[in-house]
């Protein structure tokens, strides 16, 4: 049974992975990112129910708090991130490049 | 004299600078309350070194645990050996503050910060201590080299960082290795510097651990062939720091070994003395060789202290009483005489522009006090006898003939050496026909006349009386041989070159 | 041990006193207050009148003691005390060093009152003064010093004040270069002077290390540290007294005002060299090899120096070389053992060569600072006092009977002859005439003949009472000094060699009647042709000679300071600079450029990895993530 969910669990999470490492697009990756949580969050729910107690509801419930308080911040820093290039493209932001 | 003197000499200071880095002082208040600061350290220091009864152990001990578990603790106590050394820096700092009178703030906390944690470095009697001490005290440098220094401060900056955290690190590991043979031999973990003393060190490890001390205070020293960045940080670093690296930090590399290197690593040292005394005497030929081709005094000047470092390392490496007490002199000696000569430098760049010595002429018609206290000072660097300088290296000269007799000869030609240069500059910057740089140059101001004046009188005093210094230093140096009969056992062969004229120990 | 005097150590103080006091003046308020000449003048003179009355009350308290305790020493304070080496601030009069006493106090306080007169209008008077002082100060440490480091004090003084006083005229760069010159030479000298020092301490010198003590240990030195300590020592005398080969840097000393000339460069600093080797003849006379060569390098500078001297065209060089070569004498009489002979020469010379500078500086004076022989001439009539007096120290110098120096030098020759050492004696016989030769050249040109420049003739006159009445005085001296220690064979009793006995170790050769007469009758030949060549040549003035072949030689002095320069000077500054370009960067500094450049590669290296993209930073961690899971669930298993 269990199975069933955590190989949607992991699909989901490799589509996540999938999402960050291949689109550009500063709003599809922090989508990607969303998709990561929630593939966590299903994989949680999913061993509380196993093991007969909350533990993973409380982690989940978490999660999806920090999600939240992440997808502010992040929206934030999006909203920047346009106003300095004019662009969302993420390859457009590699001041780190050596 | 109250109970925690040494603390509060070290922490005054300390506590001060870090005060004046947080607060928006303006660059007068810092100037004053660094020289308030520095004037009741003197008085202290000189309250200690009246009380001070010289009976060759440790004194003014102040002692509480610090870190139980690894027995280490603060652990402070001065002899003559650090006495002197102490007494040079609490006499000379003040004197910064009187003659260098428009600097940024910061560059005079700095100088505060360095001033205590040089004191703690010669006053700790715990190794870990020490270390501590030790890393506070390069500290400062760096930023007051890196921020206030010359227009090739960078690289010069980059070099001593390079060459200190790698000596400090070879140090920690160093005591670190100390600190585990101690619990292997004695099974409690202690870190005093007098239990040292105690172990017996042999084998490959040892060695080593006796070379990462030894190359972390070489690279103080400077002892060829670590000497390399000190001219370039001597001539790029602000006056006053110049003169506390020259007249103070270096000689705490010298105390260094004689601290940690002589006692407890004995076996070692008797075997690689030679070498060290070789590297002594080559780095003092090879920099007073150098100091000739210089066109900037400043970096002369530079290269004339390192010279004299190497006759001072000497000393110590002889292993006899005569050497190690000149070395001990010598150093108060050298501190007194090159850094007046390093703050002579500076007012001469503040005045003229100009560090080239070509560029000057004709100063001492135009100032006669400042060229007569160059002079003095001058001469004291060049040992002449009547000042500071000829004690000292008379009684290392001395020594060494003793302990190798071609290591005699060689230290001797620091007689010729040194004066070659020194007469050179002189001759260059202070006679002959003065030129549109020196043309209008000032004398000495009234307040710089008398903050100079002691240092001058105590070179010469230093020459004429010393008996009273060497009184309180000699009762720790006797002390340092009687601990270690083997060391002055082994001197007496090195001199296989010249067998018959090895001198029999009487 | 002899008794103890507390005035001994006055008579140092009181010249080293008056030096700190008139160059405090100088210094402070010179300028402000425009202080008189004459003030200066009077404090200086009050130092060195003092020594002088001192030195001959303790010159009164030893005659009074019996000959073999002739000790007076005074312990000012101790010096310093490590462990076995203990030095005391000491002093000690016995013999030896009260005839310096004497000599030197006495020509220092008349030429200090000649240069009262000499140095009138020079701006720096009272800096002057403060150096003169300052000199002979330290010369009477040197003197009045008990032990080898106290002596080493005033020896490195004297070397100072003579590096100040010749390079006192400092605006002229040559002066200054001159002035480096000697100090650097002399510490040469110096480095053996402390070695020596270094390896008698370690001899015998931990039962106390003045010379005492020395004198009653030195029975205990090896051969071998012996004659090490002999030769270092004498290093250090060639250094000061300017023996081959440290000689070079006398002559370019002559750069100073003339009465230091007289004082320093002739009387009293450059006899100190032989001074030490007397005060050391405990050691010395024990070791025969080191006094043979002392006494060859005596007589060959003297050669050399002699040589040069008959081709100099300035008359102070004339009389520098003149110098370096009685020294030479001195030496070789010191080398030879006759410590006593050397000591007299010493004493006789400082009187008529002091005298003959005195009179070169009123000449030098009269024409307005020339000082070359050939623009002079004729000045006989003009100044008859300086005329006459420099011929009596000419004479004097010349070895003529009975002046002064004939004794003095006869004396030491006789030594060499008696003592076997014959190609000595014969080279110091013809340097004798040799002596004679340029001597009475320059006096000829001088005040013989005809002027050779009108208008300076016209405006000499003769110099003020301040510095005729010296060069008097010195003539006097010139004249009879000789007679302290004459001869038996002229009736004398050898009173100064009496007088020295207690504090020197020789022992008198016993030679024939006719050794002694052949040693005179050749010294007298000698001076006989010399001086008659030099008429011949010179007496009815003759214009300046051009020098070819040897003479032109021996005109550039053998090209000695030119070979030095080349092969000690010029190696030297490029050892230097060839440290500082090449060795320091390239060789010394290259593990820490090393060091640098190692991280700089790494960086490189580690470069490519930083792309900047947001997207391959995912990549690594989500590999790096991939990598630890694995790792970790195969660890679990």
């Amino acid at each position: 049974m269990i199975h069933n969910y955590l190989f949607l669990s992991i699909i989901l999470f490799c589509l996540g992975i999938v999402g960050v490492i291949s689109r550009r697009n500063v709003f599809t990756v922090f989508m990607s990112i969303e998709l990561m949580l929630n593939a966590a969050n299903l994989a949680f729910i999913a061993f509380s129910r196993v093991h007969q107690n909350m533990d993973g509801h409380v982690l989940a419930m978490m999660v999806m708090a920090v999600a939240a308080a992440e997808a502010a911040l992040a929206l934030a820093v999006v909203i920047l991130l346009h106003k300095h290039k004019s662009k969302l493209d993420t390859n457009v932001f590699s001041l780190l490049k050596g | 004299m109250f109970e925690h003197v040494l603390s509060v000499i070290i922490f005054l200071p300390i506590l001060a600078g870090l005060l004046l880095l947080v607060t928006p002082a303006s660059r007068t208040i810092a100037r004053v309350s660094g020289l308030i600061i520095s004037l009741a350290t003197l008085v202290l220091s000189l309250d200690l070194y009246a009380n001070f009864s010289a009976t060759g152990h440790l004194e003014f001990v102040e002692y509480i645990p610090w870190i139980q578990s690894l027995g280490v603790s603060y652990h402070l106590g001065i002899d003559g050996i650090s006495l002197f050394i102490l007494m040079a820096g609490s006499v000379l700092l003040p004197m910064v503050y009187l003659v260098f009178t428009t600097k940024e703030k910061g560059y005079y906390a700095n100088l505060l910060i360095v001033q205590g944690a040089m004191a703690g470095a010669v006053c700790a009697a715990d190794m870990i201590l020490f270390y501590v001490f030790w890393e506070v005290m390069l500290l400062p440098v760096f930023f007051m080299l890196g921020l206030y220094g010359g227009p090739k401060r960078l690289p010069a900056t980059l070099k001593i960082t390079l060459y200190t955290i790698a000596g400090s690190l070879l140090m920690l590991a160093a005591i670190v290795y100390l600190g585990v043979s101690y619990h292997a031999q004695f099974n409690e973990w202690n870190f005093a510097i007098s239990k040292m003393a105690q172990l017996n060190l042999t084998g490959r490890v040892a060695a080593v651990a006796f070379f990462g001390f030894m190359i972390a205070f070489a690279i103080k020293i400077p002892l060829f062939p670590f000497h390399t960045w000190l001219p370039d940080a001597y001539t790029e670093a602000p006056t006053a720091t110049t003169f506390v690296l020259s007249a103070i930090m270096a000689k705490i590399g010298v105390y260094g070994v004689i601290r940690f290197v002589v006692p407890v690593f004995d076996e070692q040292f008797a075997r690689f003395a030679i070498l060290l005394a070789y590297s002594g005497v080559i780095g003092m030929m090879y920099c007073g060789l150098a100091a000739i081709a210089q066109k900037d005094f400043k970096r002369m000047l530079a290269f004339s202290s390192a010279s004299h470092m190497g006759i001072i390392a000497l000393g110590v490496f002889c292993m006899n009483m005569q050497a190690l007490t000149g070395t001990i002199y010598q150093i108060v000696a050298h501190a007194t005489s090159t850094g007046v000569l390093f703050l002579f430098a500076g007012i001469l760049e503040d005045r003229t522009n100009t560090r080239t010595i070509d560029d000057l002429g004709g100063i001492a018609a135009k100032a006669p006090v400042f060229a007569l206290f160059f002079a003095i000072a001058m001469l004291a660097s060049v040992g002449l006898p009547g000042t500071s300088g000829f004690i000292g290296e008379f009684m290392i000269i001395l020594g060494a003939i003793k302990f190798n007799t071609v290591i005699g000869v060689l230290a001797g030609t620091s007689l010729i050496i040194g004066v070659c240069y020194m007469l050179w500059m002189f001759q260059r910057v202070f006679f002959e026909k003065s030129n549109a740089n020196s043309e209008n140059f000032k004398d000495l101001s009234l307040v710089e006349g008398l903050t100079f004046l002691p240092v001058i009188i105590l070179i010469i005093v230093m020459g004429i009386y010393p008996q009273p210094f060497l009184s309180k230093i000699t009762p720790s140096v006797a002390l340092q041989f009687s601990q270690n009969p083997p060391v002055i056992a082994q001197t007496v062969t090195t001199n296989a070159l010249l067998p018959e004229l090895t001198i029999e120990q009487k | 041990m002899g008794q103890s005097v507390n005035y001994l150590g006055l008579i140092p103080l009181f010249p080293l006193l008056g030096s700190v006091l008139i160059g405090l003046i100088h210094v402070f308020a010179g300028k402000k207050f425009r202080i008189s000449e004459k003030f200066y003048g009077i404090l200086a003179c009050v130092g060195p009148v003092l020594s002088f009355i001192l030195a001959l009350k303790t010159f009164v308290a030893l005659k009074a003691l019996a000959p073999e305790s002739r000790f007076l020493c005074h312990k000012a304070f101790t010096w310093f005390s490590v462990g076995e080496l203990h030095i005391d601030m000491g002093f000690l009069a016995d013999p030896l060093s009260c005839l310096m006493l004497l000599f030197v106090t006495f020509i220092g306080s008349l030429i200090h009152i000649y240069s009262i007169g000499y140095m009138g209008g020079d701006k720096n008077y009272g800096k002057f003064f403060s150096y003169m002082n300052l000199f002979l100060g330290a010369m009477l440490v040197l003197v009045l010093g008990d032990s080898p480091v106290v002596m080493f004090v005033g020896w490195e003084g004297v070397g100072l004040c003579s590096y100040l006083l010749i390079s006192f005229y400092s605006e002229d760069r040559s002066n200054v270069l001159a002035g480096n010159k000697a100090f650097i030479v002399n510490r040469i000298g110096d480095l053996g002077f402390v070695l020596g020092m270094a390896f008698l301490f370690w001899g015998i010198g931990a039962s106390g290390f003045d010379f005492l003590s020395l004198k009653a240990h030195s029975g205990n030195l090896t051969p071998a540290i012996a004659l090490t300590v002999c030769l270092l020592l004498f290093v250090g005398a060639t250094g000061k007294s300017a023996q081959i080969p440290l000689y070079v840097w006398l002559p370019d000393a002559m750069a100073g005002p003339t009465p230091v000339s007289a004082l320093i460069h002739a009387a009293t600093m450059v006899t100190a060299g032989v001074y030490m080797v007397a005060r050391f003849s405990f050691i010395y006379a024990n070791v025969e090899l080191a006094g043979n060569i002392i006494a060859w390098v005596g007589i060959l500078t003297a050669l050399l120096a002699a040589i040069f001297g008959m081709f100099q065209d300035d008359i102070k060089k004339v009389l520098a070389y003149s110098t370096v070569s009685q020294l030479g004498y001195m030496f070789a009489g010191v080398g030879v053992a006759a410590y006593s002979a050397g000591i007299f020469h010493v004493f006789t010379h400082a009187f008529f060569k002091a005298l003959l500078f005195l009179g070169a500086g009123s000449v030098i004076y009269a024409l307005h600072h020339q000082q070359n022989i050939w623009k002079m001439g004729g000045l006989k009539s003009k100044m008859p006092k300086t005329y006459f007096t420099m011929v009596i120290g000419a004479l004097a110098l010349s070895g003529c009977p009975p002046f002064s120096g004939f004794f003095s030098k006869d004396e030491i020759l006789y030594s060499a002859l008696a003592t076997g050492h014959y190609g000595i004696w014969m080279v110091g016989v013809l340097v004798a005439g040799m002596t004679a030769y340029y001597t009475f050249r320059m006096i000829f040109v001088v005040f013989h003949g005809t002027p050779r420049d009108q208008h300076a003739f016209d405006h000499a006159k003769e110099s003020p009472a301040v510095m005729t009445v010296p060069l008097i005085i010195l003539a006097v001296g010139a004249l009879f000094a000789g007679f302290l220690n004459l001869p038996a064979i002229f009736g004398g009793s050898q009173m100064v060699t009496h007088w020295l006995a207690p504090s020197l170790t020789e022992h008198h050769p016993h030679a024939s009647l006719f050794i002694e007469i052949i040693a005179i009758g050749a010294s007298v030949a000698a001076f006989v042709i010399g001086i008659k060549i030099a008429y011949t040549k010179f007496g009815q003035g003759a214009p300046a000679p051009e020098f070819k072949g040897f003479a032109e030689f021996a005109y550039h002095k053998f090209y000695v300071d030119e070979l030095y320069h080349a092969i000690i000077v010029q190696p030297y500054k490029a050892i230097g600079s060839i440290i500082w370009k090449t060795l320091e960067p390239n060789v010394t500094d290259s593990p820490v450029k090393a060091a640098s450049k190692l991280y700089m590669a790494i960086g490189t290296a580690f470069k490519v990895f930083q792309v900047g993209y947001v997207r391959i930073y995912a990549i690594y961690m989500i590999v790096g993530l991939s990598l630890m899971s694995l790792f970790l669930s195969q660890s679990l298993n």
